[in-house]
């Protein structure tokens, strides 16, 4: 097997035994201003950095955009770091620290259980994984709240939950919420990584007398991509969190950076400059994850998948030991996943869940009629609702397509300045919360040269568009940056040798090994999308209501059965277009690429 | 080729096709709206609207008044106002329609608002003409208070409950009050705005003495035990649960929980005072004049004996549960007392407005969180 780990590439200017002058390193700098380059950053500009850096413009020069008086001040700054914000900042660097290790320990322990050994139901665990990852924390938080509350779904079978209740609306909460809703970004990564680390690794090592420990320890260390990409995202979707923020921290008065910068803005005026520096302390919290990632994977090549990677070898469990391990699993996954989808689902059944009853629990169909025959006229669920279909297939696809691209520039080798800066740029904007872009989008698109001289789209649907597309990006880059840094470069340059144009080559080569990742990414935007309330609530057209917006407005209208009713309706539909798109993948892709397309993601 | 092949790449085809037809349907959500921005299809009104009952409003007056678009950006108020700072010198709003009149008293100070936007052919009741500002920017299309006090009527009777708001921070009350942050609550700062008002003794000038006299007031409330949850929803909740007996919320929160059968025990009792909610409607002064113009037709609709029907039967068990401004105008349904049952007072939105902010951190960080 055609498998090597290179020596560390320099990364200076001039790489070494090289002149300046040399061809070769001209044409290096040729590449590295090409047109292609400057095309991704101008479309990066437009999407992320000129929105984003609108908003925190604001941290030291509210002027800007006509939020205050003062063209530069440090005052904000000072503000942001006392009291309730101050500790805000504090509890979320460490709650996502612990959520990041805890994640990626319980994710590697699954992916390895699941992939590496005979454990039962496995394929219906990877199901598991998705509809973990697809499940907003708002809506996790909502089902604990309403199995755990008191006179809640629990209690309507007769268990007394009131001691749990209590633990659980605290840290202790926020971190089993927040572990579970990044383990799925974890697993993934890993199982990728994983799947290109052929049995020959382990054979060596224990060939060479290793005890089983030493052979983890010899060959984790090859999928450190996967792991430290893994613990970056899962720190900065963390710190970028405010579902949990503003439900299980507001209520058990813990606060987080992201409910601070909420806060700041919630009143009128709102605070626009103090919550640009919780939102520059946010980006610039993943900084240290991404840098030592960034080290580690530009060190050396991990490049272990080729055309020629053997399927791993499954360890067997005596018959006891298959028993004890897949009822583990099972548990887990009844923990962090059925409990709350139980809890929020029983709750759209029970009359008046939460509400002291002399008369015991009555179950209802009550909110379900009520989706059909809304109370408030015009408030349909439907029209939204086929809205945000179209709305998430052209994000998911949009952001596909660019994520590829993308994750193509963040692992190459030899990149200089811009692949660094992209690598920073893209993870720190996976700490951005969902408001900063949408009050971002504002600020810049609505300046009038940008919508008299650049593109006139505020308060239209491909604003909206574009800023969903934004906030999945940086998330699905990093998703993707995995899987492509473990395809051996060897198999385009081949494909190139033969005649193949780079699109050719990329379609017969890559494509084929990607197909199943593209699969899930486009899937996790698409879902994503329905259910992102924060941009849409800022950004969506007059009139063109997504369907987030309507299930809100249920939500704040003391229709909260109705609203919940809608919730587990739109995630019904979420699950069907999951099994379409899967059916679909089967019937027009040829059996090669569903064998050999990443089936560390395998449904 | 086998016959399996052939039938395999048929269904391909088909699947393929159909894929593409979904996105190409999809697509035209792109080339759709950049019509309509660019002001082909004529000019529009965009409703910047947090009540219950706007889309309905909104489709009536476009059903009778063609040939000008009115669109409606409906959401919850802190959201629309989060948008209209943003867009700044920019605006995209024609019409801003949401609850409490502080935010339009500041958009005034700032020239946003179209003076003598109240429409001229319209009799106001006493308290709906008590919050109209004297430039005339503003218009109080309905009124709801905040500061009811809501109770479970099967955990605490009425016979129990106090008269005065003083009455709550005493120690028979102790851990059985609830209310909302304002922070997140849009209506809870004209609440603790109206009671630092009222207890005060505010008249005019200086606003010291009231802060001080009603930061007192929520201390003491505090010590006694005051449980603060976010908004209408969870704090209704508290008092469902028996974690609280009674809370003092928006009135129509309450009426609306018994109407729709989540709360039928849910009570409302108005103290010594309560606050006057107007829901507010205001005209964008920095829109083209055809839209200005549309906007007071709009605004005027709205105060019509038509345009309130509609406002009353758009969201029947929520923002529909309101007192009319109007003369001759009647409430929605018989579970609304008359006003004078509530002792409404008015805060003056141009003084205490300013003082949001401030309010609302100080409670965030002594009383919510203290």
């Amino acid at each position: 097997m055609a498998i090597t780990i290179l020596n560390a590439p320099d990364l200076d200017e001039t790489p070494r035994g090289e002149s300046a002058l040399s061809p070769s390193y001209r044409h290096d700098r040729r590449r590295r201003f090409s047109p292609g380059g400057v095309a991704i950053w101008i479309a990066l500009t437009l999407l992320i950095i000129a929105p984003v850096m609108s908003f925190l413009a604001l941290s030291v020069s509210p002027r800007m955009f006509q939020q205050g008086s003062e063209w530069f001040t440090t005052k904000f700054i000072g503000q942001a770091f006392q009291g309730y914000t101050g500790r805000g900042i504090f509890d979320s660097l460490w709650v996502s620290t612990l959520v990041s290790l805890l994640a990626v320990s319980i994710a590697t322990t699954l992916a390895w259980m699941i992939h590496r050994t005979n454990v039962g139901g496995r394929r219906m665990w990877a199901v598991m994984m998705w509809l973990l990852l697809l499940m907003p924390t708002w809506m996790m938080t909502l089902g604990w709240s309403d199995l755990l509350q008191p006179f809640g779904a629990a209690q309507a079978v007769g268990i007394n939950t009131r001691y749990l209740y209590h633990e659980f609306f605290g840290p202790m909460g926020i971190v089993i919420v927040l572990t579970a809703a990044a383990l799925p970004f974890a697993y993934f990564i890993i199982s990728a990584g994983l799947q290109g680390l052929g049995p020959e690794y382990e054979d060596a090592a224990r060939i060479h007398g290793a005890s089983r420990f030493l052979t983890i320890r010899t060959v984790l260390p090859i999928i450190a991509p996967a792991l430290l990409s893994a613990i970056a995202i899962s720190f900065a979707e963390t710190m970028s969190d405010f579902g949990v923020a503003y439900t299980l921290g507001y209520h058990s008065h813990f606060p987080m950076a992201t409910y601070a910068l909420f806060n700041a803005i919630a009143n009128y005026p709102a605070n626009f400059s103090v919550a640009a520096v919780i939102a520059v302390v946010l980006i610039l919290s993943v900084v240290p994850p991404i840098a030592l990632q960034s080290k580690v994977m530009r060190s050396r090549s991990y490049a272990v998948l080729s055309g020629r990677t053997k399927p791993p070898r499954r360890r067997e469990f005596t018959p006891r030991g298959r028993v004890a391990a897949t009822a583990v699993v099972a548990l887990f996954f009844f923990v962090v996943l059925g409990v709350p989808v139980l809890g929020a689902v029983g709750g759209s059944f029970i009359s008046n869940l939460g509400a002291y009853s002399a008369s015991g629990v009555h179950l209802t169909m009550r909110y379900y009629t009520q989706v059909f025959n809304p109370s408030i006229t015009g408030k349909s669920l439907f029209a939204p609702l086929l809205l945000s279909n179209q709305l998430g297939l052209i994000v998911a696809t949009g952001t596909g397509f660019l994520a590829v691209i993308l994750a193509r520039r963040l692992v190459a080798s030899r990149g200089g300045w811009s692949q660094r800066v992209t690598d920073i740029f893209l993870l720190g904007s996976v700490a951005v919360p969902g408001v900063v872009l949408g009050v971002g989008y504002i600020f810049f698109y609505n300046l009038p040269f940008v919508s008299n001289n650049v593109v006139n789209i505020y308060k239209t649907l491909p604003l909206l568009m574009l800023a969903l597309v934004a906030s999945a990006l940086p998330g699905q880059t990093r998703f993707m940056a995995g899987p492509v840094s473990q395809i051996q470069p060897s198999l385009g340059e081949a494909a190139r040798v033969h005649g193949a144009g780079r699109l050719r080559s990329w379609r017969t080569t890559n494509l084929p090994l990607m197909s199943r990742v593209l699969l899930w990414g486009w899937l996790l935007t698409f879902t994503k999308t329905i259910s992102e309330l924060a941009i849409a609530q800022i950004l969506y057209p007059p009139s063109q209501e997504p369907a987030s917006v309507t299930i809100q407005s249920y939500l704040a209208n003391f229709e909260s059965g109705t609203g919940t009713a809608m919730t587990v309706m739109t995630l019904v539909e979420m699950l069907a277009v999951i099994g379409v798109a899967m059916l679909i993948y089967r019937l027009v892709t040829p059996r090669g690429w569903r064998r050999i397309g990443w089936s560390g993601v395998r449904s | 080729m086998t016959l399996s092949n052939i039938a395999r790449g048929a269904v391909r085809s088909r699947v393929g096709a159909v894929v593409l037809a979904a996105s190409v349907a999809s697509l035209s959500l792109i080339a759709v709206p950049a019509v309509s921005a660019n002001g082909a299809q004529g000019p529009t009104l965009v409703v910047y609207s947090a009540q219950g009952y706007d889309s309905a409003v909104v489709k009536a007056y476009n059903a009778t008044h063609p040939g000008f678009t009115v669109t409606l950006n409906d959401n919850s108020t802190g959201p629309l106002l989060q948008q209209i700072q943003a867009e700044g010198n920019h605006p995209k709003w024609g019409v801003l329609w949401v609850d409490g009149a502080t935010a339009f008293a500041a958009l005034d100070l700032k020239g946003m608002l179209v003076k003598n936007s109240v429409p001229k052919n319209v009799k106001f009741n006493a308290l709906g003409a008590a919050n109209i500002p004297a430039d005339r920017s503003f218009t109080p299309a309905s009124l709801t208070v905040t500061g009811a006090l809501c109770y479970d009527s099967s955990q605490i009777s009425a016979s129990q409950l106090p008269s005065t708001w003083a009455q709550l921070a005493e120690p028979a009350y102790q851990g059985l009050l609830g209310m909302n942050d304002p922070a997140q609550s849009g209506p809870t700062f004209p609440m603790i705005a109206g009671a630092m008002s009222f207890l005060g003794h505010y008249k005019k000038g200086s606003t010291a003495h009231a802060l001080s006299v009603g930061k007192s007031f929520f201390t003491s409330l505090s010590k006694n035990g005051l449980v603060v949850n976010a908004t209408n929803g969870p704090t209704i909740g508290a008092i469902q649960s028996q974690q609280i007996k009674m809370a003092m919320i928006q009135s129509s929160a309450c009426y609306g929980s018994k109407l729709n059968g989540s709360f039928p025990t849910l009570a409302v009792k108005y103290l010594n005072f309560s606050v006057a909610l107007p829901g507010v409607i205001g005209i964008d002064a920095k829109m083209p004049p055809a839209v200005r113009a549309e906007a007071a037709k709009f605004v005027a609709y709205v105060m019509s004996p038509r345009g309130q029907h509609v406002m009353q039967t758009g969201d029947p068990q929520g923002d529909s549960l309101f007192w009319p401004t109007i003369v001759g105008e009647k409430p929605a349904n018989k579970i609304i007392p008359p006003l004078a049952s509530a002792h409404a007072i008015t805060i003056n939105p141009y003084v205490w407005g300013p003082l949001e902010s401030q309010i609302n951190t100080w409670f965030d960080s002594s009383i919510a969180n203290g």
